[in-house]
């Protein structure tokens, strides 16, 4: 990219984070509110209770309550508790909560559409596999981590492969990657365009509509098109104006670990990737893998607070089962919808490898062998980037 | 295309041998009683030596899936028979996520409902998935063909009629079904959450028993000495949730159970109890 653009560009947002950061609105702790809003993104069931995102003032505020009345994504709430102002974030616990559904618009309309097509799949799956493998295929597939038994996801977390399931940014990342990096294997380039930015948007929705999963899906369809055209450089600079537009659209997302996670894993893909050489199917999925993790681990790192010593072997071990699972689970999925007991066989195909999936990380999991990190020096992230880059720099030269 | 043919064949070729595996290893004409680690609460499954599958309460949250995925055979997604003991949350939240997922021949409870939202959760997915409703009183038995019973003993009828529940009160534990399994000379007694004076009602009929699960997570009003000497069970399982904010189970009912020589086994500490039964004998897994 131009050097005086970038310079330009940055000034630009530097003076707009200013300009934001100067005019925001202080919630105290302990305040207390009364307001409306929509949920956007899908709420998450934790046990007996659930959680969703809630805007207000120009601000997220997490939101805790019981499991029951159940709220969808799409639906109006009327909440009313005191905020919580901690931990750098904002939120509620067990406020008095409505649903106050009834001026439907369009959009609303069409959330509560796609609702029933993800109900309709978690029920395909649910009814023909028993937990966790149903949810694991589901996580795996749609990045729906809904119903997952506890002490599985723990397991998954502790052995450093929740990014498999976890609709994150890097979730996204990934699949945008598989995608057109299969879609470009059997079409036109222009075609496979087409059908990889149809592929991430229905994805995104389906996933839930999380922001940071809305923020991927714009930085992959941006950046896997132009990797599709051949243009490492075109990649390169729509992956810096994505992070451009959105930072400048809300600069709070600098401090948001989704935003920081898409990115960075976008980046190590496009430049690290390439060192790996080409290579075609399962090493190339491995790869976009390994590069992602080695792109994001500070981050993950300073914001999860364990790692496992296990996870590499772990990730090794499962992640060939990933784009084989979401071929196959994915056309079960759809020709589930259409004739449920056909799309149950090729669910029912997909149990070896969720069986082989699980004992992996069940046996590691118990076995533990986890780092616990409980402050983590942000010199140290630095200078691992540092020495990332400059081994980047390095390497490319020869 | 050859090579995702092959891929393919292997799929199915794995897919035929966890098939044979599995039909071997959950079809040994053996009953299975599973004490399900569900956290605070309770959850038991049961697969009788025909296979039918009988779910007794369903834990606090989804963590009854768990148990049900590790414990029948992957494409198996019937429950012939759910029973509720009582409407408390810690016993029937899991039951709605059963429902959804599995599909339920027979649903039986007693008549009390109470006004939370996952109680109500609950009926709307019975009606919404037909579910056939029952009432169970003290007398109603469930016979199978493979030779296991399921006999209530408590509530009776006359003293439900007698008794009034107040909705938002544990009194419902007053009210708790107790249930008798028996299989030839295999016996076990499922207790809910059921207090002492309904304990001393029942066992009367009882006579004693190999496995008893210990009413209401080890609470001290659940056994007494006499109710222990009747059963004289040689097995008492505790469904409980480690670190509880209950402080459950109580010291009294762990030593009232060690005084009398009784091996005691608890979710908090081994996860799932399964005990496995030929009608004869019987043994922990």
């Amino acid at each position: 990219m131009n050097s005086k653009l970038l310079v330009l560009l940055l000034l630009i947002l530097s003076f707009r984070f200013y300009l934001f950061y100067s005019n925001r609105y202080q919630f105290s702790d302990g305040e207390k509110v009364d307001f409306q809003a929509m949920i956007l993104s899908s709420p998450q069931t934790i046990g007996s209770q659930q959680s969703f995102t809630a805007n207000y003032k120009n601000q997220k505020i997490r939101v805790t309550t019981n499991g029951f009345p159940e709220v969808n994504y799409g639906d109006s709430v009327r909440i009313s508790g005191k905020i919580s102002n901690r931990n750098n974030g904002l939120l509620i616990y067990f406020p008095k909560m409505e649903i106050v559904n009834g001026s439907a618009n369009v959009f609303q309309a069409s959330l509560g559409g796609i609702n029933i097509l993800r109900e309709k799949l978690i029920s395909l799956f649910s009814k023909t596999l028993p937990a966790p493998f149903s949810s694991l295929l589901l996580g795996i597939i749609f990045g729906i981590k809904e119903q997952m038994p506890k002490d599985f996801s723990n397991n998954l977390r502790t052995v450093g492969v929740f990014h498999v399931i976890a609709a994150s940014g890097m979730n996204v990342t990934l699949i945008g990657g598989f995608i057109s990096a299969f879609f470009v294997l059997f079409f036109k380039r222009q075609v496979a365009i087409g059908l990889s930015i149809l592929a991430i948007i229905f994805y995104a929705l389906l996933a839930g509509l999380e922001p940071s999963i809305v923020r991927a899906s714009v930085m992959g369809i941006l950046v896997f098109s132009a990797q599709i055209m051949g243009r490492q450089t075109l990649a390169e600079n729509s992956l810096f104006l994505a992070g451009f537009g959105m930072l400048f659209l809300d600069p709070s997302l600098i401090s948001d670990v989704g935003f920081q996670l898409s990115f960075a894993a976008t980046l190590g893909i496009l430049y690290l990737k390439p060192l790996f050489g080409k290579k075609e199917g399962v090493v190339a999925e491995v790869s976009t893998t390994i590069t992602a993790q080695i792109a994001t681990l500070p981050i993950l790192l300073a914001n999860f607070g364990t790692y496992s010593v296990y996870s590499i072997l772990v990730n090794g071990l499962v992640l060939w089962t990933v784009p084989i699972l979401m071929m196959i689970g994915g056309a079960g999925a759809i020709l589930g919808l259409i004739l449920m007991p056909l799309g149950q066989i090729l669910i029912y195909l997909c149990y070896p490898l969720l069986l082989y999936f699980e004992s992996v990380v069940n046996i590691f999991g118990n076995l533990g062998g986890v780092l616990t990190i409980s402050s983590f020096p942000w010199q140290f992230a630095a200078g691992y980037y540092c020495l990332l880059i400059s081994t980047l720099i390095f390497l490319k030269r020869k | 295309m050859k090579k995702y043919f092959l891929i393919g064949t292997a799929f199915f070729c794995l897919l035929g041998c966890i098939l044979v595996c599995q039909t071997i290893t959950y079809n040994d004409k053996k009953l299975h009683v599973v004490i399900c680690d569900v956290g605070q609460g309770d959850a038991i499954f049961m697969r009788t030596p025909s296979g039918s599958d009988i779910l007794i309460d369903g834990g606090p949250d989804d963590a009854v899936l768990g148990c049900l995925g590790k414990h029948m055979p992957f494409w198996d997604k019937t429950i012939e028979l759910i029973m509720l003991t009582h409407p408390h949350a810690d016993h029937l939240t899991g039951l709605i996520d059963v429902v959804k997922r599995y599909k339920v021949l027979a649903f039986g409870y007693e008549k009390i409902g109470n006004p939370t939202g996952a109680y109500k959760k609950l009926i709307d997915e019975l009606e919404q998935n037909h579910v056939k409703q029952i009432f169970l009183w003290q007398g109603d038995q469930f016979l199978l063909q493979d030779g296991v019973i399921f006999k209530t003993l408590w509530p009776t009828k006359e003293w439900f009629d007698q008794n009034s529940i107040s909705e938002t009160s544990s009194d419902a534990n007053d009210f708790s079904m107790i249930e008798l399994l028996t299989y030839n000379h295999f016996k076990a007694l499922f207790t809910g959450d059921a207090q002492a004076q309904a304990m001393e009602k029942i066992d009367s009929t009882t006579g004693r028993i190999d496995v008893l699960k210990v009413p209401h997570h080890g609470s001290q009003t659940g056994l007494t000495s006499e109710i222990l000497d009747i059963l004289n069970p040689k097995l008492a399982a505790i469904s409980v949730g480690a670190k509880n904010k209950y402080g459950l189970p109580t010291t009294f009912i762990l030593d009232l159970l060690k005084s009398k020589n009784i091996k005691t086994l608890r979710t908090d500490q081994r996860g799932d109890i399964e005990i496995i039964s030929d009608g004869k004998s019987w043994k922990v897994n």
